[in-house]
């Protein structure tokens, strides 16, 4: 489960977000969706742990900031950076022995296969192109298989494949009871996988719905409907 | 801590495989390892020469070193900018489940190796420069790499994982700093210009009993006396109590919690230092970090020009809304270098007569300093937009390098006229040497446009630059030994039209080949 509570984060005088809370139960897809500038990726960067900020953030139950609560915590940035003198390989490996995660090198060489990295594990971080930057983020995020997975853009620059394979992990993860907050602006790609849904503007959560509340309603729909923008 | 090992271990190892691998790299760090340790043999001699090579003259140097050393650190670990991290930290390592001490710790093992490096080069220097017995040279060597070492870390994470201390006190903490080292170089200045830069005089200085009773780093200096010099009443009391404030740093350093706070001004610097990494490679002169924003003045202005005349326009109107207009880091230190060549060397130069051919060394010796520098030029190659406006090759290269020679001129002028007034030149000397700057300035820019279109990504930078350099010596340097050769031989008043005709074609040349570079984007290589 991943919890927020009173979460507040200021930037100067500048206030980006500003006493949010909600929850995504475990097993469940969140998806937090809003406009630019709306504060989504100052809560992510605040759930990441890479940001000061006031309030409470808890994963399984733990303080987010706890090397216990990292442990079971995997995060794909939108932006993935790779050590440049790392293999795709050696990425895994760290992740491997830093979560201490127990995952194979079956495993490992299944996940690579699914995103179509098997024949690219000897490639050096600088090697890699920035779709195969965002396929090893996310290899890496699997591998430390985590209860709780948070995904900052994750399609931009993938391609349709990886997309598809992307959309099936997700599910996959959600069946085996993970819980999973995706940030995004492209609502198709995330229409058939989401659980519950929150929308931000100006730095505070103006709306959610879960799926039932939404009673079949589209995503852009519920979207539009919040923040008063047009569908087009 | 096993994977932060791993990490380090894989990264060191694969980047010298790299290394080896890509020749430009070996070459250049074995340049850099021999022009090293030619830096401080250099250094030694000039310890001799100076008569310096005593236990006093290493206590003078170890002093220094300790003041600036020290506030050095806190000025950097105190911004939080003193530990390189890259963005790969905060996408792998600051997300981690691993203790965020360790992560700052382990972060900083390059300013160790720094450290310990400098205190090994110390410990070789107090034997072989300084003539103090191998004992102490060892007890300084210790000094410097365990309590000088473990004060430094204290403070590091003193200063990164504290979050009590509110930044605008830091700030004023920073400023103060800055204020009292700049204080200190004008006292030393002032006091060494006084009473002559002797042994003795900075002896007197050292000896001041008050130096040593300052806390931290006047006790640090009291180590170094009570090594160096043997014990006295205070230096003993004074060490003691140097001992002592840094167990109890590393105490509290031990102590102190760290929830990763200092996480955010981290990866702020990771993404700063890696848009420097970026902008240095690109051949920009960048000094440093400042992490604002660039501010730009609001011009309300239309682009003018038709076809690629409106690179120049384009060009002229970025440059209107920057806040010193074309004036940039080179400019200031061209008028630094004048200001500096104007003064010293005015009386020897007008003594020694023939000013107009040292000035003209000088215009050689600016343009290689400068050679790696490049301006906005250089990134209209990487927007395709160029290659899509329908006008000729040679022209787009024309407009799109104009502003540079009209920068290369005004420069010129900075750097010539300063200098040919105070050395006497006379004026249509003065004028030849701003012409030679600036064609020699646009050859540079030419030749680099060939080299980049011969070797394109294949050697890097360093062989575009190792190529563009051996191009452009080859060709004026012929020009240099016809015009040397006139001037001996036939008459001196020739030298200096000879040089400028022949850069001028050879640069012609040049430019009308690199305009190729301008016909499609995609490079010969």
């Amino acid at each position: 489960m991943l919890e927020i509570q009173g979460l507040s984060k200021s930037y100067g005088k500048n206030m980006a977000v500003d006493n949010v809370g909600f929850t995504v139960p475990d097993g469940q897809v969140g998806i937090l969706l809003g406009p630019n500038g709306a504060g989504k990726s100052t809560i992510i960067k605040s759930i990441a742990g890479l940001l000061r900020y006031k309030g409470v953030i808890r994963i399984q139950g733990l303080p987010a900031r706890t090397v216990e609560a990292k442990k079971v915590f995997a995060y794909v940035p939108e932006i993935p950076n790779m050590f440049d003198a790392l293999t795709v390989r050696e990425h895994i490996e760290y992740v491997r022995i830093a979560y201490n995660s127990g995952i194979t090198d079956d495993e490992v060489e299944q996940i690579l296969k699914e995103f179509e990295m098997d024949d690219k594990q000897d490639k050096l971080g600088n090697e890699l192109s920035k779709g195969m930057m965002q396929k090893v983020s996310i290899c890496c995020a699997l591998a430390v298989k985590p209860q709780v997975i948070l995904l900052d853009e994750p399609m931009v620059g993938l391609d349709p494949a990886a997309i598809k394979k992307l959309k099936e992990v997700v599910l996959e993860l959600r069946d085996q009871g993970v819980t999973v907050l995706i940030s995004t602006h492209m609502l198709e790609m995330v229409e058939d996988l989401w659980d519950i849904m929150f929308v931000m503007e100006k730095g505070h959560i103006i709306g959610s719905y879960t799926k039932q509340d939404a009673e079949g309603r589209d995503l852009d729909d519920l979207f539009f409907a919040m923040t008063g923008g047009e569908k087009e | 801590m096993k994977a932060l090992i791993y990490l380090t271990k894989r990264s060191f190892i694969n980047n010298l495989k790299r290394a080896v691998k890509k020749p430009s790299t070996l070459i250049a760090l074995i340049f850099a390892v021999v022009y090293g340790g030619f830096v401080i043999f250099s250094l030694g001699i000039m310890a001799i020469g100076v008569h310096i090579d005593s236990p006093k003259g290493l206590l003078a140097v170890l002093a220094v070193w300790s003041i600036y050393g020290i506030f050095g650190n806190f000025l950097g670990y105190s911004s939080r900018k003193g530990i390189i991290f890259r963005p790969a930290h905060a996408h792998f390592v600051f997300t981690a489940p691993i203790d965020p001490k360790l992560v700052l710790i382990s972060s900083a093992w390059m300013n160790y190796l720094f450290s310990v490096i400098i205190w090994i080069l110390v410990g070789i220097g107090s034997l072989t420069v300084f003539r103090i017995p191998v004992m102490s040279a060892v007890v300084i060597l210790l000094a410097g790499c365990v309590l000088e070492l473990a004060f430094e870390i204290s403070v590091m994470v003193f200063l990164y994982v504290n979050d009590r201390v509110p930044e605008k006190v830091m700030k004023g903490i920073r400023v103060g700093i800055k204020i009292f080292l700049a204080a200190c170089a004008a006292a030393l200045v002032l006091y060494f210009r006084r009473n002559g830069l002797t042994l003795e005089s900075a002896s007197v200085l050292l000896d001041m009993p008050g130096l040593q009773m300052i806390p931290v780093f006047g006790w640090q200096i009291a180590v170094y006396r009570l090594i160096l010099l043997g014990p006295t009443a205070l230096n003993v009391v004074c060490s003691i109590l140097y001992v002592v404030m840094v167990a109890v740093s590393v105490a509290a350093a031990v102590r102190m919690k760290c929830d990763g706070g200092y996480y955010e001004e981290a990866a702020k610097f990771a993404d700063d230092y890696a848009e420097l990494k970026k902008r240095q490679k690109n051949g920009e002169m960048v000094f440093g970090m400042n992490g604002k924003k660039r501010t730009f003045r609001r011009v309300r202005e239309k682009i003018a020009g038709k076809g690629a005349q409106a690179i120049f326009y384009r060009q002229l109107l970025e440059y209107k809304k920057e806040k010193f207009f074309i004036l940039d880091k080179i400019t200031l230190v061209s008028a630094f270098l004048a200001a500096v060549l104007s003064y010293s060397m005015g009386d020897s130069v007008a003594e020694l007569g023939a000013g107009q051919f040292f000035l003209l060394g000088v215009v050689a010796y600016v343009s290689l300093v400068m050679s790696g520098y490049l301006g906005k030029w250089e990134s209209e190659l990487k927007n395709p937009y160029l290659f899509l406006v329908p006008d000729t090759p040679l022209r787009k290269m024309w407009y799109a390098t104009l502003m540079e020679h009209i920068k290369a001129l005004i420069n010129g002028c900075i750097i010539c006229i300063p200098i040919g007034v105070f050395w006497h030149v006379g004026p249509v000397e003065i004028v030849f040497c701003i012409l030679i700057y600036v064609v020699i300035q646009a050859d540079r820019l030419y030749t680099t446009v060939l080299a980049q279109c011969l070797l394109g990504d294949v050697f890097g930078k360093t062989g575009q630059n190792v190529l563009r350099m051996f191009i452009q010596t080859a060709l004026l340097g012929v020009g240099v030994l016809v015009a040397v050769l006139a001037g001996i031989f036939v008459n001196m008043d020739f030298i200096f039209p000879i040089v400028l005709i022949y850069s001028m074609m050879v640069t012609v040349a040049m430019g009308i080949l690199a305009s190729l570079r301008f016909e499609t984007m995609e490079q010969l290589v």
